[in-house]
């Protein structure tokens, strides 16, 4: 999707900050993880909303099937 | 924001390539290469003050440059040189008159994260242009970080 966007940002002491921006779900820690590779070792990681927002939407497509079923 | 990772460079080079870094690193502190090397050099050993810092994580691959390479570079009376340890990581000598060492020991570990940068810079521009990724957007921030956007997928 061409909003999906990695920023990369190369401090003046060498240390590489890797952020992607909208990409959802798993997808986005394996492009992050990817660029990461390319130059040097992981130091620490976070993960926030959006990371887990795919887990939450399938989550709550399931639910939303189980209550269907119930009625 | 998803996901935020936090890398260490670790700079693997050959000699040559390693001073492309440090040649594009040095011009942004002022620094810019000696003209006259080796009996300046011995002259102020004596005079100065000096102090070391390595690279950490660096490695300069001992190929067709041999060990005994070394690039001199100045800033107002303040000599850096960068050269291949016996371990083969880059080491690099800040000396001067009138400078303490704590004070140098600061302008070389600035000087060599800034090498770390560009390194960093060049290896990841060439990576990512080999794998046809498009750079939307890069700039130099006023903290002198390098910010690259780059197009997913």
């Amino acid at each position: 999707m061409n909003d999906e966007e990695i920023e990369i940002v190369i401090g003046a002491d060498g240390k590489v900050v890797v952020r992607t921006i909208g990409i959802k779900g798993p997808r986005c820690l394996d492009v992050a993880e990817a660029i990461a590779q390319i130059v040097g070792r992981e130091e620490s990681r976070r993960l926030t909303e959006e990371y887990h927002e795919a887990g939450i939407q399938a989550h709550a497509q399931v639910e939303q099937r189980v209550r269907r079923f119930g009625d | 924001m998803s996901t935020v990772l936090v890398v260490t460079p670790i700079v693997v080079a050959s000699w040559p390539l390693m001073s492309a870094a440090i040649t594009a690193a040095i011009g942004t502190m002022g620094f810019a290469a000696a003209q006259n090397k080796g009996p300046r050099v011995r002259q102020l050993a004596s005079t100065t003050t000096r102090a070391e810092i390595e690279l950490e994580d660096s490695e300069i691959l001992a190929g067709s440059a041999g060990s005994g390479e070394q690039m001199v570079v100045e800033r107002d009376g303040i000599r850096a040189i960068f050269s291949r340890d016996a371990r083969g990581a880059l080491k690099l000598c800040v000396e001067g008159n009138g400078h303490s060492k704590s004070e140098l020991k600061r302008i070389g570990e600035a000087l060599v994260g800034r090498v770390a940068q560009q390194y960093a810079y060049h290896r990841l521009v060439s990576e990512l242009k080999e794998r046809q990724m498009t750079i939307l957007d890069q700039r130099v921030g006023e903290d002198q970080a390098i910010h690259i956007r780059v197009r997913s997928g």
